[in-house]
């Protein structure tokens, strides 16, 4: 049997066609997957510490431990002397309070898992955010009711970008009391 | 010539940037036309390459990185936090914080530090002297904290080689040989520069006492000996003074760079720049400058003239006998002095060296005229004599009124009488000596040869070097001993007798090193109980007893330290000095001649990198040099007419004879130099001073002598020999060039430089509106541009460079490098016209070559409103922002460099290179380096274009803090580094919506004017035109 073009059309050009557009979208979706932007990402800590606990069952203001937050740049992990302002006394018998308490003995840093991320090349600052009177669980969704913490909000430039544009829509308790966000370039980087 | 440039007031006035340019040398011109010079951006030879096309690699490598990225199993993990186990009170991170200190050259600062680490220093406000500036050199000299050359422990020398060795093993050593030592009867000589601290200055006699055989020798390259010894021999007692400088309605100098080399150069900077504030015209002083080579005060000065050195007392003399004895002056002398002037005249010197004498009699009138307020400074390198003739003429003049009488310079330690380093070197060479200390002191390389330094060292059996790097001296001991940074030390200095500073450490020490003093301290304890604070503890005893019960304080002693060490500084009470009668025995000096035959070498400060210190720090050896704008070099600067005359140009070597020493240096023609001179700078030319500093220029210490010279630093009768080798001085000025002819087609004038006189600004203030072409902020004109016309309803941001105070010292590039992270490129790129500093400091030559004007112009980016850069990125990298900043997103930049070519003011910058890691194989990429970053700025990769950015991290942090503070953001809240550096104030940053602020003042100044405004780019600088303080009609 001769070959035709329209052989050679459907049976070779066809399928590859339609194969690497598939394969496009798959990768390209593959890629931008919401779990690439780290959005699920709860990893293992070094101690089990809950949030849902502190923050939520004990109502600690997040400021407590988190200092730096209406202060710098960082909201600041706490270091462990914080912990201990509590747990020298509170719960010492408890497995994870021991783990705690031997790094605080033995003067080692507890080397937690880095959860939210805004890349190098971006200047965030908590401290304007907080400031203006945003919550916290705008950016990392409600903490207090996390047993583990994982990152629940995108912190792609859009997420920021959509914030600043239409600050009242994604922060409806802020409604009349916040102007829109800087989106000028040096805003983040410089 | 035709590339005119019209000033405000005198349209002839021609501008050149350098002899090529004033010559028309065709090889100039070739270059001006050019953004950068042929080559700039063709390294690559395509046949060496590997046949493997940078795409087919590229490809290639992202497929890899592609595979790697999606195999990846772990990809979420973003790292780890890890924070204190139990967090400093003070430290909150992300926030800065300040330390007031002092460096040990006495100058006060203030060190920010970021996480504990020193990231910036700048001078402290609250300090008498420098109120809140320091030098260009000290701005970088944080540098030297990180120097991954440091010295990391302690060594013993064998063959050569540093063997380590603990402090513990080495201390029982030392203190078991001067114990015996002590016993023998034999010499401990300790070599030192001059002593600036009160406490170190107890802790030797301490050590002293404890071992009685020890005696300390001190020295320095440059010091003011002969200024010194005048004010002695003129006054009976007491050391020079010093002036205030603000005072003077005239200043008269003689080879006296005052405004940048000398030693209060921050001091006299700021007192003179008071006296050049355009709102008060009438108020400016007048600066009338004598001297053989270019200076930057001569660079500065109203009038100048040029005059070789050993002709100074001459002119001295003829200035004494035209004010002495006209009836112009009351002091009455005895008439042998009368006899010795009166062989002088104003005439006869005019006539023999040329200068001309309608001006020399205004000069004269002048100082007759400002009678207890003019003043007469002579530069600390001429001779006694002319001191001492100066001191007279002062006295004449009634200007002993600005000496600073109620702040003497403090002595703290004087070498025993008979005992200097001549004598030390006769002890030495006997073998009187059993040890030999260099207490942080470099003698083998400062010392002149002929004093036989370093053969004699090697007849002391046990020479001990206290440094924080290798240097020539330390190569000849047996133990180096490495010792802390200023920054990691306890101290106090003096200088003055009006205050007292205290230096405290910011950082721990980087490595297994002491403090100096604590090593002394140590060895006078009997290296028992060493601990590391216990200099501190001496120095808080020293204060307990000696400083605190001068205060009769009410707070307890524990309070008053703390708050010392608060303030980094102390202010004490004095008595003024009344300025005792001037002893005319002091004239019988006067009666001096000097050989004058051949040329005459003058032997100069290096007002970056000092006697040496800095050689090793790659900011400062790039740091332009002020006048003549060449980096990573010292040169033999001589007069044009003398290069022609010897048939030599810019680059060709040749041998200075002096005194029988020889030394091959390059030639820089450097116009406004007196002819037959050879000036050169000291500090160069080190041959162990690491990577950076080891063999960059040449060491023209090595033409010193003890005592054959007019002084010190200068000689008589020297010769040159041109031998034929090139070397290649790389400059900054000539690329970059802004091309006047170019553009000329285009429009008809380009005004970059405007300049006046003060009579003309007070006879017309209108007058450089007039000249000028104004229209863009004329509202009856219309421009049209291709930029939408933006709104700018908040702050917006605007800069002033005042060009009456500007000096040109370049404290300002030196600040923005720290501040920015702007790396060092070296030598080689520097040639290639690829420097990365955000400031250029532009010099202007106008006049004739003999007799220059000389211009300075700070060129940094304007962020114009209509900025021509942002609409030629295709990737819309470089954007406008709404409060008036030029922004550059360095993650967008592809490198295609379209930016830099569409800017008129040639301030952009590219990394060719990741230039860290470029430099003498990542030089300035080790791990020590890392330190230095500041934090708040990117550090830039290879590929990107940059600028300034207005110091935008400081922007967004008083932005912070005013958000903090619930309030709206200020103008003057931002204060820039350049700005914050600037010793003469002349750079002023804010807002310009706000119609009272300073900077927008400025903009609207009679005298204020923008550069290349006919572009219609609205550049958001203004420069505010120089006045010059001439007479306007001759005399």
């Amino acid at each position: 049997m001769k070959k035709t073009v329209l052989d050679y059309a459907l049976k070779i050009r066809l399928p590859i066609t339609v194969f690497v557009i598939l394969a496009a979208f798959v990768l390209t979706y593959y890629a931008a997957r919401p779990e690439r932007d780290g959005i699920g990402y709860t990893p293992e800590q070094p101690i089990d510490f809950s949030h849902k606990l502190h923050a939520g069952d004990m109502q600690i203001d997040c400021k407590y431990c988190h200092t730096g937050a209406d202060q710098s740049r960082h909201a600041m992990v706490p270091p462990a002397s914080t912990c201990m302002n509590c747990h020298s006394v509170a719960k010492k018998d408890s497995k994870e309070i021991m783990k705690l308490a031997e790094y605080f003995n033995k003067k080692h840093s507890i080397p937690w898992k880095r959860i939210h991320k805004v890349p190098d090349y971006a200047y965030f600052n908590h401290s304007v955010h907080v400031n203006k009177g945003i919550e916290c669980e705008s950016c990392h969704a409600d903490v207090s009711k996390m047993e583990k913490v994982g990152q629940m909000e995108s912190f792609t430039m859009g997420s920021c970008l959509n914030c600043h544009r239409a600050p009242e829509d994604h922060m409806p308790y802020l409604k009349g009391k916040i102007g829109k966000g800087p989106e000028n370039c040096f805003a983040c980087h410089r | 010539m035709d590339n005119a440039n019209n000033t405000g007031s005198d349209k002839s006035k021609l501008f050149w940037r350098s002899i090529g340019d004033y010559n028309n040398n065709p090889k100039y011109i070739e270059l001006k036309q050019h953004e950068f010079p042929d080559g700039v951006s063709e390294t690559i030879d395509i046949k060496s390459m590997s046949p493997l096309s940078r795409r087919k690699f590229i490809a290639l490598l992202s497929a890899t990185a592609a595979f790697a990225a999606t195999g990846c199993k772990d990809y979420p993990d973003k790292g780890e936090i890890v924070p204190y186990n139990n967090q400093p009170e003070e430290i909150t991170l992300g926030k800065a914080n300040y330390y007031a200190s002092t460096y040990s050259d006495g100058s006060g600062i203030l060190i920010k530090t970021r996480e504990g680490r020193p990231v910036k220093v700048d001078g402290n406000p609250d300090h008498p002297v420098n109120s809140g500036h320091i030098s260009a050199a000290s701005q970088a000299g944080i540098l030297n904290l990180y120097d991954p050359e440091r010295l990391r422990e302690p060594a013993i020398v064998k063959n050569g080689k540093l063997i380590k060795e603990s402090w513990n093993n080495i201390d029982s050593e030392i203190i078991k040989a001067l114990e015996s030592a002590t016993d023998k009867g034999k010499e401990i000589a300790i070599v030192t520069n001059s002593i600036k601290s009160p406490s170190l200055s107890r802790l030797l006699k301490d050590f002293i006492e404890k071992y009685p055989v020890a005696k300390a020798y001190t020295y320095d390259l440059f010091n003011s000996d002969n200024k010194d010894k005048a004010w002695e021999l003129s006054y009976g007692s007491g050391k020079f003074p010093g002036v205030s400088i603000d005072k003077a309605n005239v200043i008269l100098a003689l080879e006296s760079d005052f405004l940048h080399s000398d030693e209060n150069a921050i001091g006299n900077m700021k007192m003179f720049s008071r006296r050049r504030d355009v709102d008060s015209p009438t108020e400016f002083s007048r600066l009338y400058c004598v001297e053989g080579p270019m200076s930057l005060t001569g660079a500065n000065a109203d009038y100048r003239f040029r005059l070789s050195p050993e002709y100074q007392l001459e002119f001295v003399l003829s200035l004494l006998n035209e004010t002495l004895f006209k009836g112009r002056s009351n002091l009455l002398l005895g008439f042998q002095v009368e006899g010795l002037l009166t062989k002088y005249s104003l005439k006869a010197f005019s006539e023999k060296h040329d200068i001309p004498l309608n001006k020399l009699k205004g000069l004269v009138n002048d100082l007759v005229k400002n009678v207890a307020s003019s003043i007469v400074i002579a530069g600390d390198s001429l001779p006694v004599e002319v001191h001492i003739a100066v001191n007279l003429l002062n006295e004449a003049l009634g200007n002993t009124k600005l000496y600073m009488n109620d702040s003497l310079p403090v002595v703290h330690f004087e070498n025993e009488p008979g005992s200097d380093i001549g004598n030390l070197v006769r002890k030495m060479n006997a073998g009187n000596i059993e040890i030999l200390i260099h207490l942080d002191s470099n003698p083998v390389y400062h010392l002149p040869l002929d004093y036989g330094y370093s053969g004699a060292l090697s007849k002391v059996p046990f020479v001990v070097s206290l440094t924080s790097s290798e240097n020539e001296s330390s190569e000849l001991s047996k133990y180096i001993l490495s010792i802390n940074h200023d920054f990691e030390s306890w101290g106090d200095f003096q200088l003055r007798n009006s205050y007292l500073s205290v230096q405290q450490p910011v950082i721990a020490p980087l490595y297994n090193t002491r403090q100096k003093e604590a090593v002394l301290l140590n060895w006078i304890n009997g290296n028992k109980n060493y601990s590391e604070d216990i200099y501190h503890k001496y120095l808080m005893n020293r204060w307990q007893n000696e400083v605190f019960p001068q205060f009769n304080s009410a707070v307890s002693f524990k309070k008053f330290w703390l708050s010392a060490v608060h303030d980094g500084v102390i202010n004490l009470k004095t008595m003024p000095l009344d300025i005792p009668k001037f002893e005319e025995s002091a004239l019988d000096n006067l009666n001096k001649n000097y050989n004058k035959s051949g040329f005459t070498l003058v032997l100069m400060k290096s007002a970056s990198i000092g006697d040496g210190k800095y050689s090793n720090n790659g900011w400062l050896q790039e740091l332009p040099h002020p006048v003549s704008k060449v980096v990573w070099d010292n040169y033999a600067a001589i007069a044009p007419a003398t290069a022609k005359e010897l048939k030599l140009s810019n680059d060709d070597m040749i041998e200075v004879e002096s005194s029988g020493k020889k030394l091959e240096l390059p030639v820089l023609i450097q116009p406004g130099m007196a002819e037959k001179l050879i000036a050169v700078e000291l500090g160069y030319g080190r041959t162990k001073a690491g990577t950076i500093g080891t063999g960059t220029g040449f060491n023209a210490g090595l033409l010193m002598t003890k005592s054959s010279g007019i002084s010190n630093w200068i000689y008589t009768g020297a010769t040159v020999k041109i031998t034929g080798n090139k070397h290649q001085l790389v400059s900054t000025q000539e690329h970059h060039a802004l091309d006047d002819e170019f553009v000329k087609e285009i429009h008809l004038k380009r005004d970059l430089v405007k300049e006046g006189t003060v009579e003309d600004f007070i006879k017309h203030p209108e007058f450089l509106k007039e000249h000028g072409h104004d229209f863009l902020y004329d509202e009856n004109h219309e421009v049209n541009s291709i930029t939408e016309n933006r709104e700018y309803t908040g702050v917006k941001w605007g800069m002033a460079f005042d060009l009456n105070k500007c000096t040109g010292c370049g404290a300002c590039i030196a600040a923005c490098n720290v501040e920015n992270n702007i790396p060092v490129v070296g030598k080689e790129q520097c040639s290639n016209g690829r420097e990365m500093h955000w400031i250029r400091l532009d010099r202007y030559y106008s006049g004739t070559p003999e007799n220059p004007v000389v211009s300075n112009q700070h060129q940094l980016c304007q962020h114009c409103d209509n900025a021509p850069c942002e609409n030629v990125c295709p990737v819309v990298a470089t954007t406008h922002s709404d409060d008036g900043l030029n922004q550059m997103a360095y993650n967008r930049c592809v490198g295609t460099r379209y930016c830099a070519n569409n800017c008129p003011y040639k301030v952009r910058r590219f990394n060719f290179f990741d230039f860290r890691e470029n430099l003498e194989d990542g030089y300035f990429q080790q791990d020590s380096l890392q330190l230095l970053h500041n934090p708040e700025v990117t550090v830039r990769s290879r590929g990107v274009m940059e600028k300034c950015t207005f110091c935008i991290q400081r922007i967004m942090e008083a932005r912070e803090e005013a958000t903090k503070d619930g309030r709206k953001l200020k103008g003057s809240d931002v204060e820039t580094a350049c700005q914050q550096a600037c010793p003469a104030e002349a750079i002023v940053f804010g807002d310009l919506n706000d119609k009272d602020s300073k900077v927008s003042r400025l903009r609207d100044h009679k005298l204020g004017y923008h550069v290349l405004e006919l572009l219609n780019v609205r550049p958001n600088i203004t420069y505010i035109a120089k006045l010059r303080n001439t007479h306007s009609e001759e005399i």
